[in-house]
């Protein structure tokens, strides 16, 4: 036995067990959190490579497992990855409401996850390109429910994601031709190039933006920030492999200044969204932008930047779970997610609004919350970078709070509205209150947070 | 002899994809994809031996084949093309396909210190249908349309990525991609007509 059969094989044919059971939707939800969770306990304390006594046999699982002369990795040092991508299942699978979220997000969602380990443990590395396209392929079946169209978002993300997979399999083979010896800097350039236009379709980096509004505009919350808390997260994952490979990105090669201008062009276009917006779609999005600046940011500081990435990935999965899990709940009694529809929300659904402004004030940053700290110490760690760097953050850290103020008297503005229905069992509403409780506490006590995500990086980094 | 082969296989190549843009019938769309992947079989057989170029055409066969499939089966108001291309539109897609087709042709030798290892033949008719696919994309509301275009781009890749990679592996998944991304259209077509889960 070893590692990929245990958590790539199994939870794929689980994935598929539970397409036979769609129509029990409680059942659903409980079985695909506790395999998630069962999964995340095993990569937790699963020996690898070593002996060890189970019941009555001994056995040992190696770390590696070869198809067609292709080896998939999954060893002690991706242990942190695997743990983290089956708690975010569980955590999602959790939260979710079997009333008000198209159930296919527990069998799909689990499938996801595992074609994202798979992306993550293939030798060589370019072949991970070929998963997250067929990751595209099941996220678009999850983003589009039956009954109800596709939305011009979604398509226009599968044609992304399958151009960048199809520009990172044409740079490796650009690269490939690269003379180790003689080194030609200008195929090296253009393979990195190349590259670089790969991951910013998959990243949605600017100008490949207009994928997420469109999808956070027009399809349900909850699945799309499912869908963009995991899809992001796997693909920032699969990018950072390509950085600590050192066939790829040798001494001379500075990508620094790169990522820091990507970083902060999608940093102030999420601020700048966000002041513009009238949707709450929207706004998830422009948050959603901006912390794919932020990860940008925190990954162009390498070894001091990677426990604030990790600590962001935290605070980004509660915060959007939160949004998530409210919007959904609002989505029973909205016509749509426009100001204009929002307006009173707050007053008739303080517990589940409250959801919403917790899960946006953190991502925008506000003091007090989770993401603030954070924020904080990405901010200062980009102190000695040049002005336009620390200006632009700055920028656009203020367009997401304004967007908050605008969102907050969206929802408390008075609509004249005084019948209140109730659209949150007292168990969701429980739920919305315990993670906006989390994300003030996180926000009290960052410590703890920095304390995971430095455990994380180190285990990752392997020190 | 060889080369009046694949010099045929280009003629192909760019004859099937861009009349994909211009029919309007999705019997002949579907046709003309599954011919598509005949000229694509001449061009990677150059590079591969023909008993492994083979399932680039049966992958895509089997693509086609299910758009076709799902066609028959939608529901009849789904049948109705609702973005019906008129005179004007088929002109000015037929003038893009012919620009493209010239640009491309101007492009080769200078393709060629990209694609190393390629046939001036395999580069013209993988940037042939790049770019043809890209058009389709970018001219196109229509998840079908969408989905046909971006099956001719990863034909075109397919054909350039050829002449470096042969393995197993990497044969296999491109060919599950086809169908994975031929199934998504099948998919799409039918969401809509899909009971919604009560």
């Amino acid at each position: 036995m070893n590692t990929p059969q245990l958590w790539i094989l199994f939870p794929l044919l689980v994935s598929g067990a539970f397409l036979f059971i769609m129509n029990r939707k409680r059942v659903l939800k409980w079985a695909g959190t506790i395999t998630s969770f069962c999964l995340a306990v095993l990569a937790l304390r699963m020996p690898i490579n070593q002996v060890f006594n189970f019941l009555f046999w001994e056995l040992r699982i190696s770390d590696e497992m070869l198809i067609f002369g292709r080896r998939f990795i999954l060893s002690d040092a991706d242990r942190p990855i695997v743990v983290l991508f089956f708690l975010l299942c569980t955590f999602w699978f959790f939260i979710l409401d079997p009333k008000t979220v198209p159930i296919q997000i527990v069998p799909l969602g689990l499938a996801g996850t595992v074609l994202i380990l798979t992306a993550y443990a293939v030798e060589p590395i370019f072949y991970g390109a070929l998963f997250f396209a067929f990751l595209a392929l099941i996220y678009v079946v999850l983003l589009s429910p039956p009954g109800q169209e596709p939305t011009p978002g979604v398509l226009r993300f599968l044609i992304f994601q399958i151009l960048g997979m199809l520009f990172i399999l044409f740079a490796a083979w650009l690269a490939s031709w690269i003379d180790l010896n003689t080194g030609d800097q200008l195929l090296l350039v253009r393979s990195l190039v190349i590259l670089a236009l790969g991951f910013a379709f998959l990243l949605a980096i600017f100008p490949f933006i207009s994928w997420i509004p469109m999808i956070a505009e027009k399809n349900h919350p909850f699945l799309t920030g499912f869908v963009l808390n995991t899809y992001l997260l796997g693909v920032f994952l699969f990018g950072l492999r390509f950085i600590s490979d050192p066939g790829w990105f040798g001494q001379n090669i500075n990508i620094q200044q790169p990522l820091q201008y990507a970083g902060i062009i999608m940093l102030g276009f999420g601020g700048a969204v966000a002041l513009i917006s009238k949707h709450l779609g929207r706004m998830m999005a422009a948050v959603v932008i901006s912390e794919i600046g932020r990860s940008l940011l925190a990954v162009s500081l390498f070894l001091s930047g990677f426990p604030l990435f990790f600590a962001l990935v935290i605070v980004q999965s509660l915060a959007l779970g939160v949004w998530s899990v409210s919007l959904s709940h609002l989505r029973q009694v909205m016509k749509n997610f426009d100001f204009d529809s929002a307006a009173g929300a707050a007053r008739q659904w303080p517990i589940t609004s409250s959801g919403l402004l917790v899960g946006y004030f953190t991502l925008a940053g506000l003091p007090l919350f989770a993401g603030f700290p954070i924020y904080w110490a990405l901010g200062t760690d980009l102190n000695p970078y040049p002005f336009w760097v620390n200006s632009w953050y700055i920028f656009g850290t203020i367009g997401l709070l304004i967007g908050g103020v605008r969102t907050l008297a969206a929802l408390t503005r008075n609509s004249g509205e005084e019948n209140v229905l109730i659209v949150s069992s007292s168990f969701y509403r429980s739920l919305i209150l315990a993670i906006n409780f989390i994300l003030i506490l996180l926000g009290l006590f960052p410590q703890i947070l920095t304390g995971i995500a430095q455990n994380i990086s180190n285990l990752m980094m392997g020190s | 002899m060889s080369g009046l082969f694949q010099s045929l296989s280009v003629a192909v190549l760019f004859l099937c994809a861009a009349g994909i843009l211009l029919v309007n019938n999705w019997r002949w769309m579907t046709g003309i994809l599954a011919l598509q992947y005949v000229g694509v079989l001449g061009l990677v057989s150059i590079s591969w031996p023909v008993e492994i170029a083979v399932v680039k055409l049966v992958a895509g066969w089997m693509a086609s084949a299910v758009l076709f499939l799902t066609y028959v089966n939608v529901p009849a108001s789904a049948d109705d093309t609702p973005y019906e291309l008129s005179l004007p539109v088929i002109y000015f897609r037929g003038f893009a396909a012919v620009l493209i087709g010239l640009s491309v042709y101007s492009l080769v030798p200078a393709a060629l210190r990209w694609f190393l290892g390629a046939t001036s033949q395999q580069t013209l008719g993988g940037l042939l249908l790049l770019g043809l696919g890209l058009l389709q994309i970018g001219l196109s509301r229509q998840g079908i349309r969408i989905v046909i275009g971006l099956l001719t781009f990863i034909s075109g890749f397919e054909i350039l990525y050829a002449t470096l990679e042969a393995s197993v592996l990497m044969t296999g998944l491109l060919a599950i991609l086809n169908i994975g991304i031929a199934f998504i259209g099948a998919y799409l077509l039918l969401a809509s007509h899909l009971e919604e889960q009560s």
